[in-house]
Order: C-alpha cells, then sequence, then structure tokens
C-alpha cells in the first residue's frame, strides 16, 4: 500500500519558500528606495522584477512549496478576513448612511471608497464561489 | 484526533522533519499532527499509514463517542 512519494527535502522546501517571498520582499523596497531617491521609472521596474520573480519560483519551481496544512490555515484566515470585512461594511455603510442622512459630519471620499471596495471584494468572492462550485 | 504517530515515528528513530520528508510534507504539519492540532486529510492519513505499514484505523483514532 505505500505509495512511492516524491518528497522534497525539507530544506529545500525552505530555500525556494525563501526566494518567494525574498524576491516580492526585495524587489518592494528596492523600489521603494529608488523611487525615493528620484528614480521611479526604475523602481517600478525592479518592483516589477521582484513580482515576476515571485511568479517564476512559485510556478515553475519543482519543489512542492505549500502542503495541505498550510492550504487549510489559508482557508482559516480567508474566513477570518471575510467575517472581518462583513462586519465592517455592514457596520460603516450604516454609519455612513446615517451620516448622511442626519447631516451629522460628512463621509471622507476615502471612507466611502474603502466602502466600494469591501463590496467588491464580495462580489469577486461570490463570482468565485459560483465559479468553483460549477468547476467541482 | 488522537493518533499514534509520535509513537512509531519514534519507535524508528525518525525525526519530524524526516517522517515530513517521507510522506512529503513540511516537518510542522507533523508537528501539528502528532499535537493533535491538525487532523490530516485522507490522502495524506494514507500514506502515513503506508509508510508506518498498518491501517489508518491503527495509527488514528476518531474519537466518534466523544463527538
Amino acid at each position: 500500500m505505500t505509495e512511492a512519494v516524491s518528497a522534497p527535502t525539507v530544506s529545500r522546501r525552505r530555500r525556494y519558500r525563501g526566494l518567494l517571498f525574498g524576491a516580492v520582499v526585495v524587489g518592494s523596497v528596492l523600489g521603494v528606495g529608488l523611487r525615493v531617491l528620484g528614480y521611479p521609472i526604475v523602481g517600478e521596474a525592479v518592483y516589477w522584477v521582484g513580482i515576476l520573480a515571485f511568479l517564476g519560483v512559485w510556478r515553475f519551481t519543482p519543489v512542492t512549496l505549500f502542503d495541505e496544512r498550510d492550504a487549510e490555515l489559508e482557508r482559516r484566515a480567508s474566513n477570518v478576513t471575510l467575517v472581518v470585512a462583513a462586519v465592517a461594511l455592514v457596520v460603516g455603510a450604516s454609519a455612513a448612511r446615517l451620516a448622511s442622512v442626519t447631516g451629522a459630519f460628512e463621509v471622507p471620499a476615502t471612507v466611502s471608497g474603502a466602502l466600494y471596495g469591501y463590496v467588491a471584494l464580495f462580489v469577486v468572492f461570490a463570482l468565485a464561489l459560483g465559479y468553483t462550485k460549477l468547476a467541482r | 484526533m488522537n493518533n499514534d504517530v509520535r509513537a512509531r515515528r519514534e519507535e524508528r528513530g525518525l525525526s519530524q522533519a524526516g517522517l515530513a520528508e517521507e510522506v512529503g510534507v513540511t516537518r510542522q504539519t507533523i508537528n501539528s499532527i502528532e499535537r493533535g492540532r491538525y487532523d490530516p486529510s485522507l490522502e495524506l492519513a494514507f500514506r502515513l499509514a503506508g509508510f508506518f505499514e498498518c491501517r489508518i484505523e491503527e495509527l488514528f483514532d476518531p474519537d466518534l463517542d466523544e463527538s
């Protein structure tokens, strides 16, 4: 019954995971630094090199970078994130509506934008859930 | 879920990292399974049982009476 498993070594997995996240962190930090120093185009290019390196490692590495427990942790964290976003949207939208009706205060454009962002997030989630159901 | 993974692993003189390599997961996953904090998928449970050459129910005790 023993199944042949092509198991990557733990150190290889750790090394590739470090490379994966390191590419984004280094690209982002260097990108910000170059923008601050007055080289915005070069900074943006370096940022994209980091992003592309991340995608390259993630897509083409021969090592399985994340296992089933990582997926379970991500699922739980996503649930918590959605609950927090839902509470923020329900309470925030209600407060914004009341504020505009009573004239208590003017809702800043950034807050309205954030609330619309949450709405967009849930629309994307609903579409993704529907697609996933159809695909399974 | 209770399980016998730690005892069987130690019986074979394997480290958590060693067992993780054998079944294709991270050391943290083995650690979480041994501490009862993570229930493995059916596929991983089969892989562990296969590695230890036993049946799944000899390795894992779902404690169905308690639920």
